[in-house]
């Protein structure tokens, strides 16, 4: 049996005495350059927790494996109603039999929305939740917000392989397909979900160290988030031609990390024809570009908070 | 990594000058106020539950933590384990350390036995494939039969303490902490548990153990450290630690309500009234009918046991006395009690003599616990240590516990077939 790390809750110095010095810059480098190691080390650790979150959540109830999906399906036929049906807001100059289509964006929006949104809320509140845990356990305390990101990722990338399937499915059996089907864009997702993973561990790690010491965190994340939720176009169309009301809105969308995103999501799975509402200057590659620079930023940032608060966790959890 | 511990100069556990303080905060806000103010507003308080602990252990040693409730040990294994950082002071620790800091810490109640086996091994950093290697082993040490596939929801705490310690031990750590978490085991599983440390230190594994049980730090440790208020009240050999810790207990009886917590029974009724238990106040060893006070014996020396007890309610509290020979892996050679031969002691108090004529205990090392006993001799008002383990030399090179009473006739007169022979011939 080869040996496992020593404890990681608290860690030595390179001379392997532990002291009472808070940790420097050269420590949180030492973290940082070490984290793959560590992640690979702990993969089985990794593994078991998110299947043991999804078993928990889904295992024993009447759907099952349905629920994951049942969820963006609900989610999309209310909003086509509202929006495609009461409210006739249309996508403009689409193919006759595409009427579909704003449903079809919106679930595109609401699929990755959930996978992040619900993911960094419950990844906030997980190291307060697992108190007991980190005050008898010596363990890398990272891995419980990142079992939440993946867990919510997992759930989410069922959504997005049925999505797949249904239109692919739809192309070859109907006569008027639903949507055209998305093909070698596909190719882009293991980017999009290293990115993201990248991204909302960043930002969930940042807020669970918060959480910690501040029990207001959670409350105040999940006001936040679902506001966020409403300022990324997910149920509306960032195109002033189809929506000209946002028109003043649009430069500071720029802004919003999540917009870029769901947009790079978007040109995936919708195929981008040029019918469909995207933002004309807006590329895919230059979307991407940005919401990667965000990614690297918000980690580091998130990443650096927490070693540096961590070895006060088990006496304030 | 392993490498190192084995080196004969190195040191498995190494602790200077640790301390550790917790901060308390009376509200949410004066911890912003600090951060607003980059620290130089002070609005916690301190509470220092370490201070000032020395020590370094060798692979192949290991030491008992005694004291009140209170008094820091919890805190120190946690540091040590490396779960919580030290706020002065160092330490260093050498090898892979496995820590049982509480029953059923990590498991997942709605999972089974087997599945938690794996859930805990994956968190002390092992992969699936080394757990599946190491499961049956577990499995087969806790003897846990087919609760290892029920939820974990369904187990006894002493099952938890079954699985978790089969699981600690398993993954074979070159330093092993346990704090008091025997209590809730029967026992033959603590028993268990004792041989598997022994054999641990056979192979130049160190244990950390922490026991309110001053017995059980005697029979395991060769060191132990008594922790009062933070500070180390005395440490080095185990038998002059506990010593020193039940000496004081016995000066400071109605001082101090931790103190009497742990082993001097003095414990309030469901009224808040206190009532007054039967204790021990001292129990000596001497040759038999002399003064001569002796903890080193030979082979068939006589010897008797002075115990002074005191029963401010005997008619509430009627006592019967015990007292047991154990060797050191925990086997009971012996075992009295007055209760057994079908006496009674009454009065309020009383010095008695159990009279041994020609002890006939082989060489070895001998635990003597003398037993403050309820009515029935079931439940255990006190247990009392002799100021020193009683040592017994032999003069004859017998083997095993007693020295059986016996006489050799090299040449006797019997017919030379043997009775086996005669039988097969009547049988042709």
């Amino acid at each position: 049996m080869t040996p496992p790390p020593e404890a990681i809750a608290v860690d030595a110095s390179d001379d392997g005495w532990i002291t009472s010095d808070p940790p420097g810059p050269a420590h949180v480098v030492r973290r940082l350059v070490g984290l793959p190691t560590m992640l690979a080390r702990h993969r089985d650790l990794i593994y078991t927790s998110v299947r043991r979150e999804l078993e928990a959540r889904f295992t024993g109830t009447l759907l099952g494996w349905l629920w994951p999906l049942v969820y963006p399906v609900f989610m999309f036929v209310v909003y086509y109603f509202i929006f495609a049906r009461l409210l006739d807001l249309k996508l403009p100059d689409l193919p006759e039999g595409l009427e579909a289509s704003m449903g079809i964006y919106m679930f595109t929006g609401i699929l990755i929305w959930s996978g992040f949104g619900e993911g960094l809320v419950r990844a906030t509140n997980v190291i307060v939740e697992n108190g007991n845990l980190i005050k008898k356990l010596a363990f890398p305390t990272e891995i419980l917000p990142l079992n939440m990101v993946l867990t919510h990722l997992v759930t989410m990338m069922f959504g997005v392989v049925a999505y797949v399937a249904v239109l692919h499915g739809s192309a070859l059996f109907m006569e008027t397909p639903i949507f055209p089907p998305p093909t070698a864009m596909l190719a882009w997702i293991p980017v999009l979900l290293l990115l993201q993973i990248v991204f909302t561990f960043g930002l969930g790690l940042l807020l669970a160290t918060l959480q910690v010491f501040v029990r207001d965190t959670i409350q105040v994340t999940t006001l936040l988030v679902t506001i966020w939720m409403f300022i990324t176009p997910i149920f509306w169309v960032a195109n002033p031609e189809v929506m000209s009301s946002i028109e003043p809105f649009l430069d500071s969308l720029a802004f919003n990390p999540l917009y870029h995103l769901i947009y790079a999501w978007r040109v995936v799975l919708m195929s981008r024809q040029p019918e469909i509402a995207f933002v004309g200057e807006d590329s895919f590659i230059g979307s991407l570009g940005i919401f990667a620079v965000w990614s690297v930023a918000v980690f580091l940032v998130g990443y650096t908070f927490f070693v540096l608060s961590q070895r006060r966790f088990a006496d304030e959890v | 990594m392993t490498g190192s511990i084995s080196r004969s100069d190195g040191w498995a556990i190494e602790v200077e000058g640790l301390g550790k303080a917790y901060r308390m905060y009376k509200r949410p806000l004066d911890r912003f106020v600090e951060w607003g103010s980059a620290g130089r507003l002070q609005r916690h308080g301190q509470f220092w539950s370490l201070r000032d602990v020395n020590f370094k252990l060798r692979p192949g040693s290991s030491m008992g933590l005694c004291g009140a409730n209170g008094a820091g040990k919890s805190t120190l294994l946690k540091v040590l384990s490396g779960i919580t950082a030290p706020t002065e002071g160092r330490l260093k620790m050498r090898g892979r350390v496995a820590s049982l800091l509480e029953l059923g810490a990590g498991f997942h109640l709605d999972f089974t036995g087997r599945a938690n086996i794996f859930m805990n091994g994956v968190m002390m950093g092992f992969s699936r494939r080394e757990m599946a290697a190491k499961v049956d082993e577990i499995i087969e040490f806790a003897e846990l039969g087919n609760y290892i596939d029920e939820p974990v929801r369904t187990y006894s705490s002493g099952m938890g303490l079954r699985l978790g310690f089969s699981i600690a031990v398993a993954v074979d750590p070159d330093i092993l902490i346990i704090d008091e978490v025997f209590a809730v085991g029967d026992m033959y599983f603590q028993k268990k548990c004792i041989d598997k440390i022994y054999s641990f230190k056979q192979r130049n594994k160190t244990i950390l153990f922490c026991s309110h049980s001053l017995y059980d730090v005697r029979q395991l440790c060769d060191e132990a450290l008594w922790m009062r208020d933070g500070r180390a009240a005395a440490q080095g050999d185990s038998v002059y630690v506990t010593n020193e810790y039940t000496a004081f207990q016995r000066d400071h009886i109605g001082e101090q309500k931790e103190v009497l917590g742990d082993e001097i029974p003095n414990a309030s009724d469901h009224l808040g009234a206190s009532v007054k238990l039967p204790r021990i106040r001292d129990a000596r060893v001497y040759r038999l009918g002399t003064e001569e006070e002796t903890y080193e014996i030979t082979s068939g020396d006589s010897v008797e046991i002075r115990v002074w007890w005191e029963n401010p309610d005997p008619a509430a509290t009627p006592i019967h006395l015990g007292v047991g020979f154990l060797r050191q892996d925990m086997t009971t050679c012996g075992g009295m009690g007055t209760h057994l031969d079908g006496l009674e002691l009454e009065g309020t108090s009383g010095c008695t003599v159990l009279e041994m004529p020609n002890v006939k205990l082989l060489a070895g090392q001998f635990l003597v616990p003398i037993l403050l006993l309820d009515e029935g001799g079931v439940h255990k008002y006190q247990e009392f240590l002799l100021p020193e383990n009683l040592v017994v030399r032999s003069v004859t090179r017998d083997v095993g516990l007693f020295r059986l009473d016996h006489a050799w006739r090299l040449n006797d007169d019997r017919p030379v077939p043997a009775p086996v022979e005669r039988e097969a011939e009547e049988a042709r």
